[in-house]
């Protein structure tokens, strides 16, 4: 079940950063798992973290809590994948 | 407060996004009531209390005075004997509330709630650590600094349980969403959420495709 539903998964947060960091979509399309997003990426500041984490909230129909939120999760694009799949999926 | 388009014509008043989402879309919402403005639809953006060019402090506005203040300008189109509508983005929808409509269309609406949500995950990454049950605490005490804007308590106690007017489908209140955006929306289009875009671009594809609905839902309910 969770392995089903994983490229879609990936897909939306692919387009969440998309949108929310107005990165272009080849960027996006050349995120791999092991890819640093916090601290590598410099549109993912602080703030824009706020805004991808409510838009994740959004478009996969999920809360986040505060206490769920942590460097890990947004370490590599592969684990905040893994975060969301976990997520929605269960 | 700007005015658009005829003076002798259907009139639609803009409820703009709160807070930082509103900077991010006013952009969008100007574009949008050019686009009405060029198919002989009138536009009014008005300057809601503590906003714009609104002389009240921020700390000052309140949901109330937000309702109040657009039911003001609401009654002066009717005053001017044309028809008023209502275009809303995201909380901007929850300012329409006391207006007489006969019909209100919102892109993204939010309730109250999920406003004071965003409004704490801002809060929280500008290092905030503290107890947001804490921050209704006392009506009219100091007010909260949010991301260097400061907002009343009595404020933030009201978006708690804030809501959009209930939506019928068409007429009354007609949603617009985001394609992305799996919630009930009578209409999906593509396009970018500029709500969350600290850098916001401009997306002409979009307006127009806004400006396209708003028309034909004029049209139909509203002329």
């Amino acid at each position: 079940m969770l392995f089903e539903g994983t490229p879609q998964i990936e897909n939306a947060v692919r387009a969440v950063l998309r949108d929310v960091l107005g990165l272009s979509q080849d960027r996006v399309d050349a995120l791999r798992p092991e890819t640093p997003l916090f601290g590598s990426l410099p549109e993912l500041d602080s703030m824009a973290v706020a805004g991808v984490l409510t838009e994740l909230e959004d478009r996969l129909a999920i809360v986040i809590d505060d206490d769920e939120v942590s460097g890990e999760m947004l370490e590599t694009f592969g684990a905040l994948t893994t975060f969301a799949s976990t997520k929605a999926l269960t | 407060m700007l005015r658009f388009g005829p003076d002798d014509a259907p009139t639609v008043i803009a409820a703009p996004a709160l807070f930082e989402e509103g900077n991010r879309t006013r952009a969008l919402l100007v574009d949008v009531l050019h686009r009405l403005a060029a198919r002989g639809i009138a536009g009014v953006l008005p300057d809601l209390p503590g906003t714009g060019e609104s002389l009240v402090p921020t700390a000052r506005a309140t949901v109330l005075r937000w309702r109040e203040a657009f039911e003001a300008a609401t009654e002066r189109v009717w005053r001017s004997g044309q028809v008023a509508s209502s275009v809303a983005i995201r909380g901007g929808a929850l300012l329409d509330t006391l207006a007489l409509l006969p019909a209100r269309w919102q892109l993204a609406p939010m309730r109250g709630e999920e406003v004071r949500a965003e409004l704490l995950r801002t809060m929280r990454a500008a290092g905030f650590d503290g107890d947001p049950a804490a921050l209704s605490a006392d009506g009219d005490g100091t007010p909260i600094p949010v991301a260097g804007n400061l907002i009343s308590r009595r404020l933030w106690s009201e978006l708690a349980d804030a809501l959009p007017v209930g939506q019928d489908g068409e007429c009354s209140v007609r949603i617009v969403r985001l394609a992305g955006d799996p919630r009930t929306a009578d209409a999906r289009l593509d396009g970018t959420p500029m709500w969350r875009r600290a850098e916001a671009t401009g997306d002409p594809i979009l307006a127009e495709a806004l400006a396209v609905d708003i028309a034909g839902w004029i049209a139909r309910c509203a002329a």
